[in-house]
């Protein structure tokens, strides 16, 4: 896969830093690579929301404005 | 926080270290994924604009992470599988199906190694014939 991605371990880690049984709940080597693909694909299409958002309002860049304005959308559909 | 600095432990310094330490590489990967998504569409992301999607995916590892864990403990497990991943990503279909896929994916390239070791072990007996099969199998998806 060209798409660059988060590493294996980075999304392992994180996970396991947030787990309320740290001790006994581990994460399957699949699922971290699929959490991998997920967390990929919603930066992706948070990314892809704003840069729609600022051409809209034709902005040259893409603002903290346009993340709050498609933020709520993104987290309903994650 | 600023007040309480001489009240945090140790622990509590280390945890929140790593805590920056992870969310430095998180903010990496997100500078590099807009970076593309920019180049594509090409507008400039604003650096506060990475830092704020940063914190959001932070967030969000949150959610995933108790969801993960709960879908476990309510299938009488204490590893997180594929299955746990596949029922995080209900609520769009599209993403269902595209997770769906990639288990399925992973699953298959399971099966295939399997069948490799097996060949393996079997010091070529027939591994042409199996490996053969596998490549069929393959290419029919």
């Amino acid at each position: 896969m060209d798409d660059p991605t988060f590493k294996l371990e980075t999304v392992n880690k994180l996970l396991q830093q947030f787990f309320r049984d740290k001790q006994k709940t581990k994460c399957n080597g699949d699922a971290i690579k699929l959490m991998t693909e997920l967390l990929r694909i919603f930066v992706a299409e948070g990314a892809a929301r704003a840069v729609q958002q600022a051409k809209v309002e034709s902005s040259p860049t893409v603002e903290t404005d346009h993340l709050e304005k498609i933020l709520p959308q993104l987290l309903l559909d994650f | 926080m600023a007040a309480s600095g001489e009240e945090l432990e140790d622990e509590e310094y280390e945890a929140l270290a790593y805590q920056q330490l992870l969310k430095a590489a998180l903010h990496y990967t997100v500078g590099r994924i807009c970076e593309k998504e920019g180049g594509e569409s090409g507008l400039q992301f604003s650096r506060r604009f990475i830092a704020a999607l940063t914190e959001t995916t932070f967030k969000q590892c949150e959610s995933f992470a108790t969801d993960l864990e709960l879908f476990a403990k309510h299938a009488k497990r204490t590893q997180i599988n594929c299955d746990d991943v596949q029922l995080l990503a209900r609520k769009s279909s599209a993403l269902a199906a595209h997770i769906d896929d990639m288990s399925k994916e992973i699953a298959k390239a399971h099966e295939a190694d399997k069948a490799n070791r097996k060949t393996k072990k079997a010091k070529k007996s027939k591994p042409a014939q199996e490996s053969a099969a596998v490549v069929e199998i393959e290419d029919e998806s």
